[in-house]
């Protein structure tokens, strides 16, 4: 009998996993605390950064991070300890590594996702006033958060359960 | 300072930054230097992975040498000796696992000691990344302190 996600769904969803996943990443790699923020859309100014690392195999959907431009060079100081007075490729490169652990972690939370779930390597989109759709998601967990005082958002959704 | 490493494509070059502190593990060790391959296709995450190594103690003597695929770590391989290697297995033109085979394959770095740097960390991948070779695993997010207890093992033995 083949392996199904399906009875997990409820542990898989469950939106304790994103909140661990982002303070494990955010304290391990940047050495500070995040804090839950409201639920409303920030607006990112003057351009937004988002990272996406794709899920495959039994679990099908994406790992999206957000934020605006500055906050995105703050993680990226953080992370290497450098200064990024603009948004260039290596702010870029690890805005991708960031989302690429807040996948992993995520998965990892739940054993039975962890070993039948893939990533993808992460893609950076950067820009103004684009949207990302996902027709009819299967769930989706959307939290906001800061970090030092700067916002940013993550987003789990799956969009394929087997 | 750092150079580019000729021959070895645009993101493989040799570090030869020296910092005059901490001999401690090289010299337990008895090793000169420390030649560490880093594979991982983000280039802010092989700094992070070669800090993390400085922060465990293997600042002095330590060479690195940088890849962005398995593919470029084998031409790296071809003309470098090492002794330790450090990948990650989602890379895009030749992942970590099948970097793994071509080194057993082509017979590249025999007896060098592979750690698997990776956000894949279920049992399944552990498993798969052993059987083609590796002989360690460290989990993305990781912090200097876990590097330090699964590198310096492996160099003891080596």
């Amino acid at each position: 009998m083949g392996v199904s996600l399906r009875e997990s769904v409820e542990l898989i969803a469950d939106p304790r996993n994103l909140d661990a996943s982002v303070e494990e990443v955010f304290q391990t790699m940047m050495g500070g605390q995040c804090l839950r923020a409201g639920e409303e859309a920030a607006a990112y100014e003057p351009e937004s950064v988002t990272a996406v690392v794709g899920f495959g195999g039994l679990f099908s959907g994406a790992c999206v991070f957000r934020s605006d431009s500055g906050t995105a060079q703050l993680l990226a100081g953080r992370m290497t300890g450098m200064e990024f007075p603009e948004l260039d490729d290596t702010v870029r490169d690890a805005f991708g590594e960031i989302c690429n652990m807040l996948a992993g972690a995520w998965k990892a939370r739940v054993p039975t996702l962890a070993g039948h779930c893939g990533l993808s390597v992460p893609a950076v989109i950067t820009g103004r006033d684009y949207n990302i759709h996902v027709q009819s998601p299967e769930f989706r967990v959307h939290h906001f958060f800061t970090f030092e005082g700067a916002p940013f958002d993550v987003t789990i959704i799956c969009d394929g359960l087997r | 300072m750092r150079r580019q490493f000729r021959s070895m494509g645009k993101l493989a070059f040799k570090n030869k930054r020296r910092a005059p502190i901490n001999a401690l593990w090289r010299g337990n060790l008895g090793m000169s230097e420390i030649r560490t391959l880093i594979v991982d296709d983000s280039s802010v995450m092989r700094k992070i992975v070669e800090r993390a190594l400085r922060q465990a103690g293997l600042d002095d003597g330590l060479v690195v040498y940088e890849a962005g695929s398995g593919a470029e770590a084998l031409e790296v391989l071809k003309g470098a000796q090492v002794d330790m290697i450090l990948s990650d297995i989602n890379m895009p033109v030749m992942d970590g696992l099948e970097f793994l085979r071509q080194l057993k394959a082509q017979n590249l770095a025999p007896g060098v000691p592979v750690i698997m740097i990776t956000t894949e960390s279920s049992e399944e991948h552990v498993k798969q990344a052993i059987q083609c070779g590796a002989v360690g695993y460290i989990r993305k997010p990781f912090t200097a302190e876990q590097v330090k207890e699964r590198v310096l093992p492996l160099l003891t033995a080596a």
